[in-house]
């Protein structure tokens, strides 16, 4: 059978009758079953108490918007709505062009590629709390790996206090994040490459294009749906993400390194649950837009 | 549903899967049969700390006294870094246990909330039996008034002590340990080379860090007056404390990386051979006499230093409560009481790093001397302040304590360069935000 | 086709891509590697040794964290915990995230589009408040303590992800073959399974990869849920070493090596399938 860009059989095929459609909506009902039965109550649950002075073992009472204008009170809350956001930005950006960059390479009908690509995934081989409690260590002024390595090759002769000084603490985070991380944008877009069909490479070559514009017309729109869920899952939990703030500098040092989720759990050690809901509560508006404009973008992108 | 089509091998592949995983699911759980009546089972959840020996030992006397007493009994050992979610989180969903340990913290917080019962007459037998609790413990577990009676029974106490490097300070002609803040100060300056740091205090925002609250009490600073209402952070006392911290600090006595530190930081550096002086309240000690006998040799342990307006030194107090809600309240009431002989007491001291809290505790064979340890945490429990004094210990103050209000102003004095004033006004205003709340 | 003439400065250029993409591919490896080559030392050496000397090589190489690991069976009894809950997680995940993944990509009805989002919003809050309610609807399951318990928190976890990730990979494949294949006499259901799934077995393959490795490093909800020795998962084991503010680091490190070799195992086993050309063998005839 010739491979040719056809045109798309006639949509007319896929709005078929009733059947194909409860069909349809069967495939899918196992999913939202499960999350909206799980799911629901704790979220509805955490934007009510938000509006609540609730405390571990009461019910607390209706407060209005009171522990929203006490956050927004204190100065940590606007150091965490920075941070937050340049731990996110940033973050993405350099695992994109790591985990692109590395997808692209590992692509190649390289020797040992299997190995490369195996290794690549070891970031996820451990818990969060061990991959940062190492980190952790690695930072460490005296001893710590990273000092080691910089005496030791002459690098630098001093003690870079990584995580207690406020010109390199957030840096020293998004390091760690970007370490933790990239792997999620890396097999993802390997897979992408994977699935975009040969034929359309070699008609590429047989057009006479050259390796950028092959990049560029074929493998990227090929991977773009791909890149754009990738890019909004990981800026979700970038900016849900706690253990790697936490256990690296627990937002200091002087609030350098403060985001939400460590705003919020200072809210659970107090007990003060109405506080650290109405912490997510803030952030929801901004992810809830996110979700929206990448899902239009990937759905949009079918026409 | 599957009449509307008729494709061949498809019905019955989705039966077999379905039946497939839920097989599975049913063996990997042994699948959760409907409840019962409640059987007669005492939950206890114990406090595991880091002496594996002390976990056993409360583990098997609890046991043992189950079966002695016809008494089922099952006990979790909860790891105390995650006490307060597993408690909040039994609590929302009653499954909290019948008996459990729980610091004062948590305690006072919970029973404002009618979590526990109250067990007066418990600690009036325990008390009278073993001549009389000790005033510190005392007072700060006293609950009557936010429960309207007492609902923890004290089993221990801790606190920080100072611990510090005895084999570089003789040489440098320091045989005392400092009785001041101030020669501490001296004293550190002696021994800090790298890569040694005369202080190892944690300035970062952790509960270690809160030591500087003690240091700013015994300047004569307050966080709150004697109402517990109005926050006083901001005052000449505070001035003279961040004096003494900024003079500490350009001296270059504090550990590098001491302004982010987690709960470890200070232990590590100790460990290391990178610190001089640390607060700690004995984990290191223990710590070190099983991995380091040359440096548990060379340390030595004494009560925090003093201030110009006397020695702030808090005692936490660990208790047993008893949940209201357990079916089990007398089998409870037995057990705790039980657990208070001397003779699980003093094999328990012996290998966990607690004070006593019972004056006929002194003469436990455990505080004899010969353990340096428990010596300081006798002295600790002998003369200790009780936790916010000279401040009231109400939840503002633990709110306060919490979110690191103090630790931070410290935060923005050494790492931000701001002056006094602006730091200790960030400080106050945060402060009586938060005391507002209550 | 390529021609086959070869200049030698095309020759040249390739060599040096070559070399470059290796120089490239062992620095990156070099830099993810390091971390783990600490943790690596940090198992082997003397606790003594970890806090007075370090250094980059062990002075004394010892197996005392892993034999004081492995002593009781407890810490074996968690990895095989952790085995159970992320293979059943990861085979219910994919197998129902694919069926609502080709739902949300071949079919149009109306709820299309806000079924896609509502799953998303399980990310939406923090597991630091989720936790509480859900323990709450556990308990009402009766599911706490469980390792069912722990599937099905997972599940709801891996679910967006999985069905979000295969739309993109399903896209991919060319609606043409399974009109093929359904003109051939297949259903529906039956395309699904015997031709777009094989085809999208790169996407399959880093979706299993996601939801195991999810599942087996989670640990704020095992904590919540698990209070029995025996439903322990690795996480929560390890968690367990720490018991105060000094930290058991040989142990520790011991029990992340040996809890990351299933995951290692995963990996080699699971980069296989990311195969270019999977495709092509679908198009011809």
């Amino acid at each position: 059978m010739a491979v040719s860009p056809a045109r798309p059989i006639s949509s007319r095929r896929l709005r078929a009758g009733w059947r194909t459609r409860l069909f349809a909506y069967l495939l899918v009902a196992p999913v939202v079953l499960l999350i909206v039965g799980l799911v629901a109550y704790p979220f509805l649950f955490a934007i009510w108490v938000s509006f609540t002075d609730m405390v571990v073992g009461s019910v607390g009472q209706f407060v209005g918007f009171k522990n929203f204008q006490y956050l927004a009170g204190t100065a940590t809350f606007w150091s965490a709505i920075w941070n937050t956001v340049t731990i996110v930005l940033v973050s993405d950006v350099l695992k994109l062009g790591l985990g692109l960059g590395l997808a692209l390479l590992v692509h190649q009908h390289l020797p040992g590629r299997g190995l490369f690509r195996s290794f690549l995934m070891l970031p996820w081989a451990m818990p969060a709390f061990v991959a940062f409690l190492t980190w952790r260590v690695l930072y460490q002024p005296i001893g710590g790996g990273f000092n080691l390595i910089l005496t030791q090759t002459g690098i630098h002769n001093g003690i870079i206090d990584f995580l207690g000084q406020r010109s390199t603490a957030m840096a020293s985070v998004i390091a760690a994040s970007v370490w933790r991380g990239f792997p999620f944008w890396f097999v993802s877009i390997l897979a992408a490459l994977q699935s975009v069909p040969r034929e359309l490479h070699e008609a590429a070559i047989v057009d006479g294009a050259n390796t950028w514009q092959r990049f560029w017309n074929v493998t990227l729109p090929g991977i773009m749906p791909v890149i754009i869920v990738t890019t909004l899952l990981s800026s979700i939990w970038t900016a849900n993400g706690f253990e790697h703030v936490w256990l690296l500098t627990a937002g200091g040092p002087s609030d350098a390194t403060m985001v939400f989720p460590v705003l919020a759990y200072y809210g659970m050690q107090t007990q003060r649950i109405g506080e650290a809901a109405a912490v997510s509560v803030y952030m929801l508006p901004v992810l809830g837009i996110l979700v929206i404009f990448a899902t239009s973008l990937m759905m949009r992108r079918e026409e | 549903m599957t009449e509307a089509r008729n494709p061949h091998g498809w019905t019955r592949r989705r039966v077999l899967a379905t039946a497939a995983s839920g097989v599975a699911l049913a063996a990997t759980s042994g699948f959760p049969m409907p409840a019962i009546a409640q059987s007669k089972k005492l939950t206890y959840w114990g406090g595991l700390i880091f002496s594996e020996e002390a976990n056993a030992l409360l583990t098997d006397t609890i046991m043992a006294w189950g079966a002695a007493n016809g008494v089922e009994t099952e006990v979790v050992m909860i790891n105390q870094n995650e006490t307060v979610q597993k408690v909040s989180a039994a609590v929302s969903s009653n499954t909290m246990p019948d008996a459990l340990d729980v610091g004062l913290d948590l305690l006072l917080l919970l029973s404002r909330q009618g979590v526990f019962s109250t067990v007066d007459d418990l600690y009036k037998k325990i008390g009278d039996a073993h001549g009389g609790w000790f005033e510190g413990t005392d007072s700060a577990t006293d609950t009557s008034a936010v429960a309207g009676g007492r609902t923890g029974i004290p089993f221990g106490v801790n606190g920080n002590l100072l611990l510090r490097r005895k084999d570089l300070l003789e040489p440098a002609g320091f045989a005392e340990a400092p009785k001041t803040w101030e020669e501490l100060v001296t004293q550190a300056m002696a021994v800090n080379k790298s890569p040694v740091s005369g202080l190892g205090l944690a300035l970062s925002s952790v509960g270690d860090a809160n030591v500087q609250v003690n240091v700013l009490q015994s300047y004569g600073g307050r966080i709150a007056d004697d109402a517990g209402k109005m926050v006083t952070i901001k005052s000449e006392a505070t001035r003279t404390y961040l004096t003494w911290l900024k003079d500490a600090w350009d001296k270059g006595l504090f550990s590098p990386g001491s302004t982010s530190w987690d709960g470890a930081g200070d232990n590590q550096a100790y460990l290391s051979g990178q610190a001089a002086f640390i607060a700690n309240p004995g984990s290191v000690g223990i710590a070190a006499k099983k991995d380091d006998p040359e440096l548990f040799e060379a340390s030595a342990f004494s009560p925090l230093p003093a201030g110009p307006m006397g020695q702030v030194s808090p005692i936490t107090p660990q208790t047993r409560a008893i949940t209201a809600a357990s079916p089990m309240q007398d089998e409870a009431k037995a057990l705790i009481e039980h657990l208070a002989q001397p003779e699980f007491m003093n094999a328990y001291f012996n290998v966990a790093i607690y004070g006593p809290v019972l004056k006929a505790q002194e003469k436990l064979q455990a505080f004899d001397g010969s353990n340096s340890i428990l010596v300081g945490l006798l002295g600790l429990a002998q003369n200790g302040t009780a936790p916010a004094a000279p401040d009231v210990y109400n939840a503002a103050w633990a709110d306060l304590s919490s979110n690191f209000v103090i630790p931070k102003m410290c935060q923005r004095v050494v790492v931000d360069g701001w002056d006094f004033d602006r730091a200790m006004d960030e400080a106050q205003t945060q402060g009586q935000a938060i005391y507002d709340k209550y | 086709m390529t021609p086959a003439v070869a200049t030698a400065s095309t020759q040249r250029r390739y060599v040096m891509g070559r070399v470059v993409s290796y120089a490239l591919l062992i620095l990156a490896v070099l830099m993810v590697l390091f971390p783990i080559y600490w943790m690596a030392i940090t198992s082997l050496k003397l606790p003594r040794e970890i806090y007075r000397v370090p250094s980059l090589w062990p002075k004394t190489f010892t197996l005392d964290n892993f034999e004081k690991l492995l002593a009781d069976g407890s810490f074996l009894l968690a990895i095989r915990n952790s085995l159970i809950v992320s293979t059943v997680v990861t085979l219910i995940s994919v197998t129902i995230s694919s069926f609502a993944a080709y739902s949300m990509v071949r079919f149009r009805y109306r709820f299309r589009g806000v079924i896609g989002r509502l799953i998303l919003f399980a990310y939406l809050t923090p597991g630091s408040l989720l936790f509480i309610p859900l323990s709450i609807v556990m308990a009402q399951l009766r599911l706490g303590n469980s390792l069912v318990g722990l599937v099905l928190v997972y599940l709801t976890f891996s679910l967006p992800l999985s069905t979000w990730l295969l739309q993109g990979y399903f896209r991919g494949v060319p609606r043409e073959l399974e009109e093929q294949g359904m003109i051939d006499g297949l259903s529906r259901f039956g395309a699904l399974i015997r031709i777009v799934l094989p085809l999208s077995a790169p996407g399959i393959a880093a979706v299993a990869i996601f939801t195991f490795t999810g599942a087996w490093n989670e640990l704020l909800f095992a904590l919540v849920l698990i209070t029995s020795d025996s439903q322990r998962t690795a996480p929560l084991a390890l968690n367990y070493l720490i018991t105060s503010d000094v930290l058991p680091w040989g142990p520790l490190m011991a029990g992340a090596v040996i809890s990351s070799v299933p995951l290692m195992v995963l990996y080699f086993v699971a980069q296989r399938f990311m195969v270019a050309g999977m495709t092509e063998g679908g198009v011809k005839g």
